[in-house]
Order: C-alpha cells, then structure tokens, then sequence
C-alpha cells in the first residue's frame, strides 16, 4: 500500500483566546481542518470573524491556547518561538495585506533575507530570479518607498516564494491595493503557485478571489461554518 | 493676542495626555538645570559659610603676620591698643620619639595663653587647653598632635617626644583647630604647644624661618558687618601709617581662607561649565527627543493644518508645550539643586573644611532657571520650526526621508540669539571670564568636530560595501537609515565622553610630570633652617655620602616685594599668572656670580667683586607680569627694613625643576648682613637616602629635613582626589549623553519592533535578531567612544601644549575609560532597550500594523 502524503496543514480542535481591557476575548473557538497538499484554500468571511488569526495560528506566527497545529505533517504546537522560526524557514512563505517588507533594504535585500538566513550560497543571484518572476528587475535597487503599494506586494510575494515554501499563507494580499493592481498581484499569485505546486492558504474577503482556489472555507465567530 | 491664547489652550489640551514624548526632553532639562543651581547653591553656602565663620576661621577681625622676628614692643603696643591679642608662632620643625626611633617633620605651633580668640581647639581624650599645653615643673610642657603624628613616630598619649633640645609630652591628640584652614598647605602633622616651651627647643632663633601671627579681636568690630568693615578698615590705616615699614601681611575676617575661597570660586565655575556641557549633552537629545514626537504628532499637526491652522500657529501650540515642560524641568531641577548643600551636610557633616551655611540662594535658583530655559529655546526651536514649513501632505508621506524646509531663517535666529545669551551670561558670572570663554569655544569646538566626525562616520558606513550577510546589513543600516539617531549619539554621549577623556589625560600628564619627570630631576632632600656656625659640618655630613650629587646650599632670608618702582604693590598692575610672587612673603638669596645653571636672558650680572647699591636679578616671567624692565626699582622689606634695589638683569626660571628656584636673587652687600640661615638640597641614591635621612636628623635636630619623595607623594594625592571629583562631575554629562541614547533608543523603538517581527516571519531566531542589535550598538559604542578618544586626545594635547607647556601623556586608562567604557554602555543599554522588540510575538505586532 502506497504512503499518503501528510496532510499540508492540520488543525485539530485549534482555540485562541485573548487577553483585554474588558476580559478575555474568544478569537478561534475548536477549529478544525485538513488541508492537502497542492490545495488552495480560500478562507472568507466578515471583519472580526478570526480569519487572519487563525492563518497566523496555522503560519505559527501565534500559540493557540489549545488544539494541536501539524504544518507539512510537523507538530508545530508545543514549539518555542524559535523552533517555529526555524520551522518556518524554508517551509512556510507568508505574505500580508501591508506588504511589511524591511525598511531599510533594498528590493533585492528584502527578497534575499530568508534565503540568506537558509544559508543558500547564491541567494542574491535566485532573490533576483524571484524579482524578474514578479517583473521588478529593474527595481532591485529601489527602497521600499520607493515603490508603489503594488510593486511593494510583488516584492512581499517574491520574498514569500524565493525560498521555494511547501505553503503559502497569503491574509488579504490585495487588501490595500486598488481593483487593477490587487487583480494583477491575485494572477500573480496563482499562476506563480501553481508552477511550483505549493498548497495555498488564503485570507480574503473577496468572493471573486476566494472562487479561484479549489477550495472555500467560511468563518463566523471563530468557528468554520462551510467548508467546500 | 488672541491667537496666543488660543495656541495656550491648544498646548494644554495636547498636554493633558501627560509627558510621554517629553520624557527625555524633561530628564536632559531636569539634570542640566540640576547640576547647574547644584553646583552654584553649594559655592555659595560655603563662600556664605567663609563669610560667615571668617572671624572664627581667621582667629581674630584681623590677622597680622610677620617672618622671622615677633613685633617689636612699639608695634606690639600698637596692636594691644586694637583690642584683644592673641600671639602664635609657627615653623616647621624634626619631632623625635624619645627612643629615638621615630622622626618626622611637623608643623609646630606654639600659642598663648589667649589663642583661640574665637571658637576652640578639639582633643580626644576631650580636655581643656590650659591643661593640655601646661609645662610641668621639671620643664616638660604638654603638647597635643594630630593623630598622624603619633601613628609615625609610634608613640602613644602621655609619651615623651622631642623637639630641639626640650622635651614635651603628648598629652591630647588634636582634632581641630578653630584657624587651621588659614594655614594653607602643610607638609606634616600639626603639633601645638605653648609658646613659653618653644625657647627651651632652641630652634627660635632669628636665622630661622619662623612666622609670628598676632590675631586681633578689634574693640569696636561690633557685630554688625559695615561695622566691623569700617573698624577693619580703620585698622588697615592706622597700621599702615603707624609702621609704613613694618613689612608686616595683614590679613581680615572678609577674606580668611583665600586659598580656599580661589579654590571654591575656581572649581565652582568649572563645575558650572560642566553643567552647562550637560545642557548641551541634553540639549542635543532634546532636539532629537522633539523630532520623534513631532513625528508621533505628524497626524495631529496634519488635521490642524488641514483645517485651516497656519503654520505659525502650530509652531506656537507646540513651542508653548515644549516650553511648559522646561519650565516645569528648569524648577524642578532648580529646587533639587537647591537641596545640595543640605545633602552634602548630611553625608559629609564634620568632615566638611568650612560649614556651609544653610539658606535658599536665590541667584543659583535664577541662573539656573535662565541656563534651563534659554538652552530649551536654543535645542528646541530648530526641531519645532519643522512643523511650521512643511505641508500637511508631506506631513502624512514624510515617514522615511525627512522632508525640506524652507524659511527657517528666522526660527534659527531665536536659536542662536539664545545660544548667544547662554554665553553672555556664562561669562558675566564667571570669576574668570577668559578661562570660561575659552571653556566654553572649547566645548562648541568639540561639539562641532564631534558633529562632522559623526556625519564622517555615517557616510563611512554608508559607502561600505553592502555587507552579503543580512545581519549585519540590518545592523549597519540601522546606524545611517534617515532618521537614525547615530548622530546624535555619537554627539552627546561622546562629548560626555569627551570630556572625562581630556580630565583623565590631563591627570595622567600631570601625574607624569609630578611623579616621573619630577623626580628625575628634583632633589632627594630639601633641608631649611641650616644655621651659619653649622654650615660646614652640615656640609661634610651630606657631601660625605658617597651617592650624593648636586648639592647646593644657599643664603636664603624671607622678605616682601612691597613696590614695584615706586607704586605700592596693592596698588600696581599685575597680571593674574604674577601675582603670587607679591602676595605674602618670598624667598630671596644672593649671589656674587651667576648660581650654576643661571639662564640670563635679558641684562647683565653684576661683577664678583659688587658691593654697591643692591642690584637685582628677577625672574623673566615676573618680570612679564608687573612690567618691570632693566633698570627699575624694587622696594623690598626684610624683617621690618625696607631698601630699594634695581633690577640689573632677567632669569629664565624653570619652577618645574622641583629644586631651589629664587625670584629674587639680590647682589651681596646689604642683604647678606641680615640675620639668616641656608637653604640646602641634594641628590641621594635611592639606596643612600635612609641613612642620609637618618645621619642628618641624628646631627641637626634642629633643621628641618623634608624628603621629596614625601611632599610629591602629598601632592599626588591632593591632586588624585582632585581629578576623582573633576571625573566624577563630568559623570553628570555622560549622563545626560546616556539620557539621550536611552532617547534615541526610544525613538527607534517602533522600527526596531517592526524590523525584528519581520525577520522573525521569515525565520530568523531571537538570538540572530539580537545578534544585530549587539552588532549595530557595538560599533555605535565603540565609534562614539573612538570619536571621544580622539576629540579628548587632541583637547589634552591643546592643554598640555598651551597652558601647561608640559608634553602630553598618553595612558591606557583613558582609552578603556572611553572606548570601553562608552562602548559597553551604549551595548548595554541599547540591548536593553532591544529586550522589547525580541519579546515582541509577531502576530501581535502584525495585528496592529
């Protein structure tokens, strides 16, 4: 009997409460999930609804207060801070709706740093095989405001895919952008997903984005409410 | 009008969210204006105390003081017609244990039965003086010793010690002495006798260098202050006609430690200038400070000017708010300064010189009010105008390159006419307005290069080459991203750093000069009061060691220059450097023919065989400071005789030799007919110098012997003490540059906080996060520290080389005091600052962005 591939991301009876001025504050209540490898995954709902919570639960970027979290098959739950960050090098990609690039470093730079942090030898050669995959190579020398919001979200996704991620986690990657620049960005993503097979997991509002993956998923009040 | 109070109302609702962009503009403020009315409130509760107390610490309203002989019964007369007399004469002299076995050079003080006119001696056991200095009736007299005293000659009370030829026993150990801080500098441990015991020691002769004070409590000195300056006054002149000649040094209660008056005044002033380096330290962080919360405020200024606020306006309601917390920083520190003196009571109580007198000094509390406020007006308009020129758009984009301001001019001319009141005002209060200017050009000086080598350094890293690892391109980038604090840094922190650096390298060159170049130069010995009938045998004992080398013995009789050709010396123009050679009394010998080693640089020496009118040679540099040339006259007084001599040639004196160094060096004739003893030094080996110690106080008792090597040691320490409290004052600067770093560090927070979530996204762990902040405060410090070295090394230098005419010494402890020193710091407590961005979890922070 052939061996199944682990799941991509499994999230088991997944719960995250919050700490505020007026008492706890229930974000994901028992969330479950399975998602394939090679899926894409379109996770909607209204504002408030836990969304981006529960990617940063499943990015590792948050502890859940319980539940148990597999990413590629690895338990994440019980790892420290930065067991997670070395988890997530090479493994998981995360692009965001403000784009969150460095700064102070070029466009290049910005693509090359979790290469670099790999370790991989050419790193400043393959971040710019990632920019002319996005179309900015003539904008490797150019700081980040120096960019428009839509160069800025090509850079983030160049900077999530360079070191080639078995997931991609994307939370409302057109967000900030305008209807012409979120759709080029949203083929962008796709398209570049597709040629590298990775799963995508992704966080948007928009109905017409979520119909593009295979799958969609609906939250309310912290919990899955459709899945399919 | 009404436009300021509407810009009032507007800065105090924008201040009812409290303080949090001004903490480090209030701290640099609250420091500086600290150490400034500090400082001045101690000055002047000691000078008060000085003023205060001068009656007692003087001994008496007036103080009459001669060298050599006692009053002669016609001036003694004169005096007891003043009021009460108090009589005490004082000489150094060899205290002997009986055994034998201890000897040690004291200052000797023999009184009267009516010393202290004012206050009163402390003994432990606690006794009263009669008893203590009572003579026995087989002529043994009681005496009481500092405690030294009998720690080195390992006697204990009631043991027998000599002195000359008597005996005296040790009855007391002396604590105090009401008019010891009139003594000025001493070279051993004070021992107090009756005056009536001193004939039998043999050592009061009228060779011997003795000084008769007679302190008087003048009949009419009242109590009220213009009644006792008028009867001091009185005095003044009565004495002055009664003796013209008497050559006697009057002293008064307005001034009875001058000494330590200079000294409270001098180091009152650098301590001030210090503080003021502290306000530019803080100033610095302030305008940086002011720049991060007009950044914070970009959005409020934005709405204000969106809804129609001129950018006058809102360069009004912010300058108001800045100008509400300085005053609120200049009081607060005014007030704390004000509580120096009561802090200082409380921690040093007895073993204060003087007791300062407590009050609430209203002109420290002033100055340092107008420092405060005028430097909070000099850091804070430049960083405020800001807000006026730029537009409300740019105020929204402006988040990585500062935008450009335009019409600035006249908002950095309030800047500089308040800089321009700093220095007015510094030098109107300053007791030496040139050493303050030159301070204060000094430390805009440094500031300045300071300045250029921090935008040096940034350009430096700038145009290295981008670093392949990402760590320390983050680090490297953080120190020259707009906006970056590095500059400021490296300006205040490193003019603290500065400053300790050019105190610590001055002490070293110093010490050099003190224990190395001194030495090798300077006699072993220093012997005084050699009588004449003992001269030659003095002269076999000492030339009779083999080790000994250039030994010298010379005439030598104290006088006074009392006129500088015809103009009485209180009246004659003499430059500051000069006038020590007038005041009191000074050495003078004679010569026949030029004393080996003579430097004659202007004039002629008188032929071997002179014995004409009295020709002098003077010392070139006095010479320079009273503008007396070849051929004036010098009136001189030697034990109560006045006579004229003429200045036949000029000397180059080396005082730093440490050997016998004349101003006045007379033409045989007259002088050499008065009373007077010899002056000797010599080089010993260092394996000689105990038993020539030993073979000369075994012969001459009654010469006092002092041993180089103890007095430099005495200096040394004096100056140690001196250069730890300088070092320790200009802790205050470093710490101001430490308040401005915690500011910059403060400032870059939120960047700091993002930058490391990011890294964290992409898989970078706590410890490599920390690794560019190590990497990034690391080179800060050590550049700020680098920068100091230098600025401090070549302000040394300027020092040494200018003023001192001493070569510099370079020491390994300036450097690891500054580069170290400043390096750990500025890693320390960027770290600490850092320990929030490394806490920082990510999705935290990206929920919030």
């Amino acid at each position: 009997m052939p061996n199944n591939p682990p799941p991509a991301l499994s999230l088991q009876d997944v719960s995250l409460t919050l700490k505020s001025l007026a008492g706890p504050v229930d974000i994901l209540n028992q969330v479950s999930l399975e998602v394939a490898p090679g899926e894409t995954v379109a996770l909607t709902g209204p504002s408030g609804s836990g969304k981006s919570s529960l990617l940063m639960v499943a990015a590792g970027l948050e502890k859940p207060s319980s539940g148990r979290i597999a990413v590629t098959g690895t338990d994440i739950t019980k790892m420290g801070e930065d067991a997670l960050a070395r988890f997530r090098l090479g493994r998981v990609g995360v692009v965001f709706q403000s784009f969150h690039l460095i700064p102070t470093m070029t466009a290049l730079e910005n693509v090359a740093v979790p290469l670099e942090l790999m370790g991989v030898s050419d790193a400043f050669a393959r971040a710019e095989k990632e920019l002319r995959g996005v179309g900015l190579i003539q904008r490797t020398d150019h700081y980040p405001g120096q960019l428009s919001g839509g160069e800025q979200q090509r850079v983030a996704l160049a900077r999530a895919l360079a070191p080639g991620p078995q997931i991609l986690f994307a939370d409302e990657p057109t967000g900030n952008l305008d209807g012409a620049t979120g759709a080029g960005i949203a083929d962008l993503i796709f398209a570049l997903n597709a040629e590298r097979g990775a799963t995508l997991f992704l966080v948007t509002h928009e109905e017409s984005l979520a119909r593009r993956c295979g799958r969609m998923l609906r939250m309310a009040d912290g919990k899955i409410v459709a899945n399919g | 009008m009404a436009e300021l109070r509407l810009a009032l109302r507007f800065a105090r609702r924008e201040l009812r969210g409290g303080f949090q962009g001004f903490r480090i503009f209030f701290l640099c403020l609250l420091l500086g204006s600290a150490a400034i009315s500090g400082v001045e409130s101690l000055s002047d509760a000691f000078l008060t105390g000085l003023q205060d107390q001068g009656q007692v610490l003087l001994g008496g309203d007036v103080s009459v003081n001669l060298v050599h002989r006692p009053a002669t019964s016609k001036e003694r007369a004169f005096l007891d017609a003043q009021g009460r007399v108090s009589e005490a004469i004082s000489m150094r002299a060899m205290a002997y244990a009986r055994d034998n076995k201890g000897r040690q050079l004291v200052e000797l003080k023999g009184v009267d039965d009516r010393w202290p006119l004012f206050g009163a001696p402390a003994f432990t056991p606690a006794q009263n003086l009669r008893d203590v200095i009572a003579c026995e009736d087989d002529g043994v007299c009681g005496a009481a010793a500092e405690q030294s005293l009998l720690d080195r000659l390992h006697v204990r009370r009631g043991d027998l010690i000599k002195l000359g030829d008597a005996t005296f026993r040790i009855m007391a150990v002396l604590d105090s002495e009401p008019d010891r801080i009139s003594t000025g500098f001493t070279l051993g441990p004070q021992l107090l006798v009756s005056a009536r015991g001193l004939p039998a020691t043999g050592l009061v002769t009228p060779e011997s260098l003795i000084d008769y004070t007679y302190r008087v409590a003048l009949k009419n000195a009242g109590t009220e202050p213009a009644q006792s300056r008028a009867a001091i006054a009185g005095f003044r002149a009565r004495a002055q006609a009664a003796f013209p000649d008497a050559g006697w040094n009057i002293r008064d209660r307005t001034d009875a430690a001058p000494g330590i008056k200079r000294f409270v005044e001098q180091l009152t002033m650098f301590l001030t200038l210090v503080g003021l380096v502290a306000l530019g330290v803080g100033g610095v962080g302030a305008g940086q400070a002011i720049l991060a919360f007009l950044d914070r405020k970009r959005a409020d200024i934005a709405i204000l000017k969106t809804l129609g606020a001129s950018g006058g306006f809102v360069f009004l309601v912010f300058f108001l708010q800045v100008m509400m917390v300085a005053v609120l920083a200049t009081v607060l520190g005014a007030a704390l300064g004000a509580a120096l003196p009561f802090a200082t009571v409380w921690t040093y109580g007895a073993k204060l010189p003087v007791p300062p007198s407590f009050g609430l000094y209203p002109v420290p509390l002033l100055l340092s009010l107008a420092f405060g406020l005028l430097s909070a007006v000099t850091f804070a308009v430049p960083p405020l105008s800001r807000a006026r020129a730029v537009p409300p758009a740019s105020l929204f984009r402006d988040l990585i390159v500062p935008a450009k301001t335009s019409g600035q001019n006249f908002y950095r001319a309030i800047s500089a006419a308040a800089a321009i009141g700093i220095a007015v005002l510094t030098l109107l209060v300053a007791p030496s307005p040139v050493f303050a200017a030159e301070f204060l050009a000094g430390a805009v000086a440094a500031l300045a290069l300071l300045r250029l080598l921090a935008e040096g350094l940034r350009r430096a890293i700038a145009a290295l080459p981008r670093s392949r690892s990402p760590l320390l391109r983050l680090a490297l980038t953080n120190l020259v991203r707009p906006g970056a604090a590095t500059g400021g840094v490296v300006t205040a922190l490193g003019l603290g750093l500065t400053l300790l650096a050019t105190v610590t390298l001055l002490n070293a060159t110093i010490n050099t000069q003190v224990s190395g170049a001194l030495p090798a130069r300077a006699p072993s010995f220093f012997f005084v009061d050699i009588q004449p009938d003992e001269a030659a045998s003095f002269d076999s004992v000492v030339t009779g060691f083999s080790g000994a080398s250039d030994y010298k013995r010379t005439p030598m009789i104290r006088g006074r220059i009392t006129a500088l050709d015809g103009v009485p010396s209180a009246d004659a123009k003499v430059a500051p450097d000069a006038k020590w050679a007038l005041n009191g009394d000074r050495g003078i010998t004679y010569a026949a023919t030029p004393p080996p080693g003579t430097v004659i640089t202007e004039g002629q020496w008188w032929p071997a065989n002179y014995r004409g009118p009295t020709l002098i040679s003077l010392d070139q540099s006095i010479a320079q400071g009273t503008g007396l040339r070849i051929g004036d006259s010098m009136t001189l007084n030697v034990l109560g005789r006045s006579f004229e001599g003429r200045i036949a040639n000029l000397r180059k004196v080396d005082f730093t030799t440490g050997g016998q160094n004349f101003v006045l060096v007379l033409s045989p004739g007259l002088i050499d007919k008065a009373p007077h003893a010899f002056l000797a030094t010599v080089r010993v080996t260092d394996a000689q110098e105990n038993a020539m110690y030993l073979a000369v106080t075994d012969r001459f008792p009654n010469i006092s012997t002092v041993r180089v090597k103890d007095a430099i040691q005495q200096v040394q320490d004096l100056l140690s003490s001196l250069a730890e409290g300088v070092s320790a004052a200009s802790l205050v600067t470093i710490l101001a540059g430490l308040l401005v770093l915690a500011g910059a560090i403060a400032a870059g927070a939120r960047a700091r906080l993002y930058d490391a979530t990011i890294l964290k996204v992409l898989g970078a762990t706590r410890a490599r996060i920390a690794l560019v902040y190590a990497i990034e405060y690391g080179v800060l410090g050590a550049a700020t520290g680098a920068i100091a070295l230098l600025a401090g090394t070549l302000a040394a230098w300027i020092i040494a080389f200018s003023i001192l005419d001493v070569p510099l010494t370079f020491d390994l402890k300036a450097v690891v005091v500054t580069v170290a020193g400043g390096g750990a710091a500025t890693l320390f407590f960027g770290l600490l600052g850092a320990l929030g961005a490394l806490r920082a979890r990510p999705a935290r922070r990206l929920r919030t962005a």
